[in-house]
């Protein structure tokens, strides 16, 4: 599951020109995440212009059956158009892109990361699917995502009132697990051996 | 269908240093997701509780949970989960499971797995990983190809020197990204636009996670506000709200149902040639749960026969040919004033009267008036959360006395101390109005609630309001509420003051597809093609008509159906051309349940016909509200197998 | 010369700090160095202090050791990885840079680069132990290094004054089992909460100089309290420092709250640090006041 935020305003219009266009919304993730209002509203000022050729609002374009039969009957004004503009996330456009191959395909949104993705719930915290899991370390406080500089062997000086450099709202990491550590009487485990992070790729860890 | 390694179980080597100096272990693990959805357990658990045994430490127990980390859900899994003498708790799962339970556990947890760094995990199930998130999406400079996750370099503005034979340095299995990009621009004629872009340097700052926390944090309170789950779906309410209510025209003729309610079908009163008036009782109530009906027309009885109707395929019906009088019964009269009836007086009123549920579930209100229990608040449900619906919304513009009055009725028939009138916070000139005149009402409250569908369910509404949780298989009354709908009040204050029985209801007709559309008074039994008709008829002819909202409406694939009682919209949409594809299990019907279900067991086990399956995963507590088909990702028809499954439960008995 | 001699010596080591500018000329901060650092032990190089793009810090220590003083060479975990720290720290001991100061480094988003992909390959303690093992002949890889390896003074970072004494001692075992020779400290102004920590931290035995910013003015008292990790400085400083008005005295109460605290702290450690922060001119002066 993943994160869209619409484009800047300027850039979906530069790119469109005075091209014809045919746009695509995927909802599918809409309970996640979808610029539903933003979206609407901008693509409401494209329709003025009379360039717009189709609209469909639809869900779960990364899923390629569904999506060829739902783009079925506007093939035509598919055809039509100079290009499609699509608002989803990466894997929705690229879905797109790969089936329109001959079609300027174009995205609307830029995609962020949600937290909770490798679940179901998206969730305050994370896991950064690092493949050698130091939960055990750290009492169960993921330092990767915990932490802004995902630092393994503890905190860094940054920290001031207990909130992190980078952002004054956001806790330092560190001395969260640290209360975790001296709450279940696990200290212990600051004095293992020092970590050192393997970014082998995925194929590797897996094996 | 590809199965993803969320995670492994760690290796002896870092499993036996672990359980060193441990002992009295509880096992939790995840029953993994985005996989073939299988009911097999997972080995992992098995295989840890051998290495545990095998180095002499005792197990307290193990458990296998779905979705661990939908916080809601395994917090109440938990809780009587972890038995007395459990001093460490190993967690068996993504880190995501084990950061939630660690979060609520109150004993040290530990990791028995590592995640993986697995391929694809974005919308569905994909099988490879084709965006890294980075947001500042490049397709648009690339033909659609993307550099982040292609380019094992993630260059942005072209390939390295490193491709051989079109081969990336890094894997030679593996297609240059570039390559691929500069042949797609090439192909589409975009080489030179390409050429011509500005020197692309990646903005790292852009993957802020502070805007994804407090994203996530307001999706979750959207998510659990008031409730356990629910959606959001596109309001597309702006085509009538502003509409005022117009009268339909008569109808020549009307074909009013014998069976328009929950219960037996009335008995026919009337005979073929005879003529009946406006209010003129046709049918009777068979039995307690029942109702009678009433012509809608004056005129004659030109048939007693089967004909087609909305939710039952056939049912008997009275037809009647209207003289274009409406000349009232004499029965129409109107009762004595509120103050003079008595609780019973009311209720005779309403039950001869034939009204029965008007939110499209048609159970008769004269039942529900007269609780097992002692009530002491009665909810108006203002909230008319299906999309396109606007009905109610109009009828509290428009009727707004009528349902003061008919609320204060109930209110004193149940002996209720209070009236709760609940409206959603997308219709606030009704809420300002029913503020305005119940503002002397000591006893009468307006609730604004925020936005979720499906709110107006009597178990959401009382839990959202009263805070009180209706028990599996029982009804408001249960928890000392009465539900009623606006509509359903309406009537009843028709009933008493005008004597005018249910003849005739207001009904949204509306969807994109339809030309015109409007909010109109109707009455029973006007065919609804005539409705369609009168509204400019559809555009296009790939279109669904449906009666009632899209969430909870009936399809309709005959229109020479009649406007019943329960009839609250007729809606023309877009047909949505899908096909059922296998569960993924990616948990998001669960996470919107707001019966707090694993929808995704119905579906399986109805396939499989395990009808004690889905007994036991409580199918008869669904509330067939569509919110897991709604999010379905795989497009499974879940509220028809529920329907089939609760079918074949019923006869299990 | 590696200052773990002098600690060895039992000697107290004094160091100031210097930034390399955002450009190339670096005469001006060759001769400040050599006009008022000459005196003292040793000179830090900071290594794009506060994520603001400079002048390299090993280009800096190479200059400094040619103009006869001894350089530190401050190295940060933010913008390089592995392979890049461990060839920089290869070339610092070809060029004869023999102490380092091993960081984490502040957060991209805190410089004038906030777009910059922020590295964090290593963290401190893990760059501690790459050093380690280079000195030990081998790299982060496990490769062998060619030929007599690199022998480094290995100083860490350590903040007694933060909101965690606790967590502070943690890291610094952490660091210490890692390899760490010395510690430099965050700037101190609170003496008995240094002193409290150093109490602790002698369990490690390894020696600790005190970190000294000289305040130069209330205004930068507030501001280091608001926005400066692990730095608090007492409002009775501060009121003492608002007394400072007169342009003529200006500094003179800073250079006198400084000396007071090294003093206080002396006895409890093994060297102090100064960060000047442009008053590279008052430490001689703030030397002699402390008694040093």
């Amino acid at each position: 599951m993943l994160i869209t935020q619409l484009k800047a305003k300027e850039t979906i219009v530069s790119l469109v020109g005075g091209k014809k266009v045919f746009i695509i919304n995927c909802q599918g993730c809409k309970e996640v995440s979808f610029p539903e209002k933003e979206a609407a509203e901008l693509q409401k000022e494209l329709g003025a212009s009379g360039k717009v050729t189709g609209v469909i609002t639809t869900d779960y374009i990364c899923n390629p059956e569904n999506m060829k039969l739902r783009l079925q009957k506007h093939m035509g004004e598919i055809e039509a158009a100079d290009m499609v503009l699509v608002f989803s996330c990466g894997v929705g456009v690229q879905t797109i892109a790969e089936y329109l191959e001959d079609k300027m395909v174009c995205a609307g949104c830029d995609t962020c990361r949600l937290p909770g993705f490798q679940g179901v719930t998206p969730l305050e915290y994370d896991c950064g699917q690092c493949g050698e899991c130091y939960l055990n370390l750290t009492g169960g406080i993921c330092p990767i995502t915990a932490c802004s500089k995902s630092l393994v062997n503890g905190q860094c000086g940054g920290s001031k009132n207990g909130k992190c450099e980078v952002d004054s709202n956001m806790e330092c990491g560190w001395e969260r697990i640290y209360r975790r550590l001296e709450k279940i009487g696990h200290l212990d485990a600051l004095k293992c051996p020092t970590q050192v992070r393997n970014y082998a790729t995925d194929d590797e860890v897996s094996k | 269908m590809e199965n993803y390694t969320k995670y492994k179980l760690k290796g002896c080597d870092e499993l036996v240093p672990l359980l060193s100096g441990v002992d009295n272990l509880f096992v939790v693990a995840c029953n993994k997701c985005f996989k073939e959805f299988e009911t097999i357990d997972e080995p992992d658990c098995g295989e840890f509780e051998k290495i545990a045994a095998e180095h002499g430490k005792t197990v307290t127990g193990s458990a296998k949970v779905d979705f661990l980390c939908n916080k809601t859900q395994t917090e109440k899994k938990l809780q009587d989960m972890i038995p007395e003498g459990t001093e460490h708790v190993f967690v068996i799962s993504c880190g995501l499971g084990i950061q939630t339970v660690a979060d609520l556990a109150k004993v040290p947890v530990y990791a028995a797995a590592d995640s993986l760094n697995y391929t694809g995990h974005h919308g569905m199930a994909l099988t490879k990983k084709s965006c890294d998130a980075c947001a500042q999406c490049y397709l648009n400079v690339t033909g659609g190809v993307c550099p982040i996750v292609d380019c094992s370099k993630s260059l942005v503005n072209g390939q390295c020197g490193g491709a051989k034979n079109g081969k990336c340095e890094v894997d030679s299995n593996k297609d240059c990204a570039w390559e691929k990009i500069y042949k797609r621009l090439e192909k589409q004629g975009r080489i030179s636009e390409f050429l011509e872009q500005p020197v692309q340097v990646r903005d790292y700052s852009k993957v802020d996670f502070k805007f994804v926390n407090n994203y996530v944090k307001s999706i979750r309170e959207n998510r659990l506000e008031g409730y356990y789950g629910g959606v959001h779906p596109s309001e597309r309410k702006e085509f009538t709200e502003h509409l005022t209510l117009k009268k339909f025209p008569d109808p020549e003729v009307v074909v009013i149902p014998l069976s328009m309610h929950a219960g037996a079908p009335a008995n026919p009163v009337v005979q073929v040639g005879d003529t009946v008036k406006v209010g003129q009782k046709i049918g009777e109530a068979a039995a307690f749960i029942s109702s009678p009906i009433h012509s809608s027309v004056s005129g004659t009885v030109i048939a007693i026969e089967p004909h087609g109707h909305a939710t039952r395929g056939e049912c008997m019906s009275v037809v009647i040919r209207s003289d274009g009088k409406n000349t009232l019964h004499e029965s129409v009269k109107p009762h004595k004033d509120l103050d003079s009836l008595t609780p019973d007086e009311i209720i005779d009123i309403v039950r001869e009267s034939g009204i029965v549920g008007m939110g499209g579930a048609g159970f008769p209100t004269s039942v529900k008036l007269k609780p097992a229990k002692p009530v002491d608040t009665i909810l108006l449900n203002g909230c008319e959360c299906e999309p396109l619906l606007t009905a109610d919304h109009r009828v509290l513009l428009e009727f707004a006395d009528d349902v003061v009055f008919g609320l204060k009725a109930i209110i004193k028939t149940v002996g209720a101390e209070k009236g709760i009138i609940v409206i959603e916070d997308n219709k606030p000139d009704a809420i300002e109005l029913m503020k305005e005149k119940t503002a002397d009402c000591g006893n009468i409250e307006v609730v604004v609630a925020k936005t979720k569908y499906p709110q107006g369910a009597e178990k959401m509404l009382i839990k959202r309001v009263m805070k009180r949780q209706v028990p599996s298989g029982g009804l408001p009354a249960d928890v000392g509420c009465v539900v009623s709908n606006i509509s359903t009040t309406k009537a009843i204050a028709d009933a008493i003051q005008k004597g005018m029985p249910l003849v005739e209801r207001v009904v949204t007709v509306t969807g994109e597809k339809l030309k015109n559309p409007g909010n109109y008074i109707v009455k029973i039994g006007t065919n609804t093609k005539e409705l369609i008709d009168f509204c400019g008829g559809v555009t296009g002819d790939d279109i669904t008509i449906k009666a009632g909202g899209p969430m909870m409406g009936f399809v309709l694939s005959d229109v020479n159906v009649p406007i019943m009682k329960g009839s609250n919209g007729i809606i023309v949409v877009d047909t949505d051309h899908t096909e059922e594809q296998p569960c993924i299990k990616c948990g998001r019907c669960v996470d919107v349940c707001p019966m707090e279900l694993s929808p995704l067991y119905f579906a399986k086990y109805a396939d499989e016909k395990n009808w004690q399956g889905v007994k036991d995963k409580k199918i008869m507590d669904c509330i067939e509200c569509r919110c897991c088909e709604y999010i379905c990702s795989s497009k499974i028809p879940l509220v028809t197998k529920i329907k089939a499954g609760k079918t074949a439960v019923r006869e299990m008995k | 010369m590696k200052i773990t001699e002098l600690f060895e010596r039992g000697e107290f080591v004094v160091s100031a700090e210097v930034g390399p500018p955002k450009g190339i000329h670096i005469e001006h901060l060759l001769e400040e160095a050599k006009t008022y650092l000459s005196g003292i032990t040793a000179v830090n190089v900071t290594d794009n202090q506060s994520s603001v793009m400079r002048l390299g810090s090993l280009a800096t220590c190479k200059a400094l050791k040619d103009k006869g003083l001894t350089p530190i060479y401050q190295l940060t975990c933010r913008d390089r990885n592995r392979i890049a720290l461990q060839s920089d720290l290869l070339s610092a001991a070809m060029l004869g840079i023999e102490n380092l100061l091993l960081l984490t480094g502040d957060h991209t988003k805190m410089g004038d680069h906030p777009q910059a992909k922020p590295v964090f390959d290593l963290d401190s303690v893990s760059l501690i132990h790459a050093v380690k093992k280079l000195e030990e002949g081998e790299d982060l890889g496990g490769n062998k290094l060619v030929g007599e390896p690199p022998k480094f003074a290995k100083g860490a970072v350590v903040s007694p004054c933060s909101d965690s004494i606790d967590a502070q001692l943690a890291k610094m075992e952490r660091k210490v089992r890692a390899g760490a020779d010395y510690f430099q400290t965050q700037a101190v102004y609170e003496p008995e909460k240094f002193i409290k920590f150093m109490e602790k931290a002698k369990q490690f035995g390894k020696p600790v100089q005190l970190g000294i910013v000289i305040p130069k003015s209330a205004g930068m008292a507030k501001f280091m309290n608001d926005n400066v990790a692990g730095i608090h400085v007492p409002q009775e400083m501060i009121d003492e420092l608002k007394k400072d008005k007169e342009k003529t005295k200006a500094g003179i109460t800073g250079v006198e709250i400084a000396a007071r605290i090294i003093k206080e702290c002396k006895p409890y450690c093994q060297g102090v640090h100064i960060m000047a922060l442009g008053w590279e001119s008052k430490v001689p002066d703030l030397l002699k006041q402390a008694e040093i």
